[in-house]
């Protein structure tokens, strides 16, 4: 059963992995071949470098509070937030993973694409709404509306910071692993490249920078992947069947890349991903945040609806380009090696597909796409992070409210603390295999916040004693079930048989976090009057 | 920086999911067990190679529809809300 699970999870961590876009791991090839950038890629990459840094000085003259800062002022209109989000998600991990998932073992792939997409109704249905009625910079200020403010904040901001850092790492190799590949310099001078854009365009530009870097990049993603499957489609006369029946003559393993196998090995494996993925993304801050920058209620929900849209069709190109790149290039000799594997790895498989039917121009544009996608996703981590450290962790750790100014500084220096981290531990990283942490991150948001968020919205009787208790359960439990996985315990830190059978602990961590919180806070009811409201936001919803 | 000392005996009350809300994330759940449920069947039992044909298969159709419903779901709930 653990071998099972270990298939499955492979796959999952594969595709993770993609965060982590490295050639290293399957990347049979000539590496000279791949380090070679075009004209074209570096021409769209100076571009694209440019033009972020235009969106954050132009930014910067209007992030003179903590609240233009973090949230953009809360004036960001439905659309424009729909496809900012849905941004967040067209990731270099999404669109570069899932396509190499694809092309290395067929439909598995569209598995977790599947599970991403039904999250969102889960997200409109249980907290967009309330997030935008109550909160203001964080998660947390749902959470004190109506529980003591100093211990919730130090909690909600410590696992907040942890799953920042764990994306934040993952997030940075893969960026340096990405553009060594794509432009032909070292790991190091990407990285400190890479580090320095994003901590100059989140410090300057805040969240309207990293909104509108979203909104262009997710029009150019979903444009880029357009193209790409429409040129795919024309290559075999627009016929599906055409294009699947040489799919499965080019693929080793024939007719069974048209279903799910891996996955389906183990039921519980599978349904424990299902679970953590299906909630997690109603646990993850940078998303969280992302409902803070509209207006009000309706255009949270609005954006939601765009955002799931856009989402879907991104996923639906990437299903052909993914059955597109096994049928056109899988067996030449260009872009992959006799055993099939692409050069540079398999998660560069749009790149290379890009290439075969739009020529070094499209391959150049789609590579470039994917540098603004990293630049974009790990500003917005810098924003979430830095938003909990100023709004919860130094507000409840010294327990004095942040004035205006003093909360906007805060949040500067956290950004560059953060972005200096993240370049530090991106170097320090280098060749390893961080999938994990993102598998960790997202076990941690379904485990520790969701429960959290769920219970404080809905449940009258929550206590802090509760909710501490819990949320710290949570926290610890998802880390450490993590941990003791088959792929940290086993091939990661290689101490033997893993102790806890599967990579994802979330179907077991988020209802014990629940009975955690439920139990401990029936036994001990919550004094009366020992609640502080932080935000006249909040006051306002109360009177 | 100034003291969070005020005290306010107010409580938030707790939202009260609606009817709707309750529904459609419990259909959502359902369609997606569903599908995890047809994929993990399909795989076990996969149809023979020769009666299979090279179109979209059974778990493909099960995926689009899971991810169809996703979108569905979601503009019903907004487009019911819209009033609001």
């Amino acid at each position: 059963m653990m071998r099972k699970s270990r298939n499955g999870m492979s796959l999952l961590l594969a595709i993770a992995y993609t965060f982590g876009v490295s050639g290293s791991a399957d990347s049979a090839q000539p590496e000279a071949q791949v380090r070679q950038a075009d004209v074209s890629t570096i021409l769209f990459f100076v571009v694209f470098a440019v033009l972020t840094l235009l969106i954050s000085f132009w930014t910067a003259r209007r992030a003179t509070s903590s609240s233009e800062y973090l949230t953009a002022g809360s004036s960001i209109s439905s659309g424009q937030n729909g496809l900012a989000i849905a941004g967040d998600y067209m990731s270099a991990g999404a669109f570069l993973g899932l396509s190499g998932a694809i092309y290395a073992s067929g439909l598995d792939g569209m598995f977790l694409a599947a599970s991403y997409l039904a999250s969102w109704p889960i997200v409109l249905f249980l907290v967009a709404e309330p997030l935008r009625r109550l909160g203001k910079y964080s998660f947390a200020d749902v959470l004190t509306h109506k529980l003591r403010e100093r211990p919730v904040r130090i909690l909600a901001g410590s696992s907040t910071l942890v799953i920042v850092s764990f994306y934040l790492v993952a997030q940075m190799v893969g960026a340096g692993e990405l553009i060594s590949l794509l432009f032909g310099i070292g790991y190091a001078p990407a990285i400190i490249m890479v580090g320095m854009l994003m901590i100059v365009f989140s410090t300057l530009g805040g969240m309207r920078a990293a909104t509108w870097v979203q909104i262009i990049k997710a029009v150019l993603m979903i444009g880029g992947s357009c193209i790409i499957a429409v040129l795919v489609l024309v290559r075999f006369g627009f016929s599906m069947s055409d294009l699947f029946k040489t799919a499965v003559s080019n693929h080793p393993i024939g007719d069974r890349i048209l279903d799910i196998r891996s996955f389906a090995q183990d039921g519980v494996a599978t349904l424990s991903i299902g679970v953590g993925v299906l909630f997690g993304t109603a646990g993850l801050p940078h998303i969280l945040m992302r409902f803070f920058t509209v207006s009000d209620e309706r255009a949270a929900r609005l954006s939601v609806f765009y955002a799931t849209c856009l989402i879907c069709l991104f996923f639906v190109m990437l299903f052909f380009i993914g059955y597109g790149s096994i049928a056109l290039l899988r067996g030449d000799a260009t872009y992959a090696s006799a055993s099939g594997a692409l050069f540079g790895g398999n998660n560069l498989a749009p790149i290379h597909l890009a290439r075969a039917v739009g020529g070094s121009i499209l391959a150049g544009f789609i590579s470039a796409v994917a540098f603004a996608t990293i630049l974009a996703v790990v500003s917005g981590l810098l924003i979430a992070g830095a938003s909990s450290a100023a709004n919860d962790l130094v507000v409840g750790l010294s327990g004095r409210q942040l004035t205006e100014r003093t909360r906007l500084q805060i949040s500067r220096i956290s950004s560059v603390a953060l972005g200096v981290l993240g370049i530090l531990l991106g170097l320090a990283c280098e060749g390893q295999n961080v999938a994990y942490l993102l598998a960790l991150a997202t076990a941690i948001a379904a485990s520790a916040n969701f429960p959290l968020l769920i219970l404080a919205i809905y449940w009258d009787g929550l206590t802090t004693r509760g909710a501490v208790i819990g949320g710290t359960f949570g926290l610890i439990s998802s880390v450490v079930l993590t941990a003791m996985g088959p792929t940290i315990w086993s091939k990661v830190l290689g101490l033997g048989p893993a102790i806890f059978p599967y990579d994802s602990p979330a179907l077991f961590t988020l209802p014990l976090t629940l009975l955690v919180c439920w139990l401990v806070s029936i036994t001990k009811a919550e004094p009366e009057g020992d609640w502080r409201l932080t935000e006249p936001s909040v006051a306002r919803y109360v009177e | 920086m100034h003291r969070t000392d005020e005290v306010h005996p107010l409580r938030v009350a707790a939202n009260r999911p609606d009817t709707l809300r309750v529904r459609l994330m419990i259909a959502m759940i359902l369609a997606y067990l569903a599908m995890m449920a047809f994929v993990i069947y399909s795989a076990r039992h996969p149809a023979p190679a020769t009666i299979a044909s090279i179109t979209f298969s059974p778990a493909m159709i099960a995926l689009a529809s899971c991810m169809a419903f996703s979108v569905i779901l979601t503009g019903l709930f907004v487009f019911m809300r819209h009033g609001d």
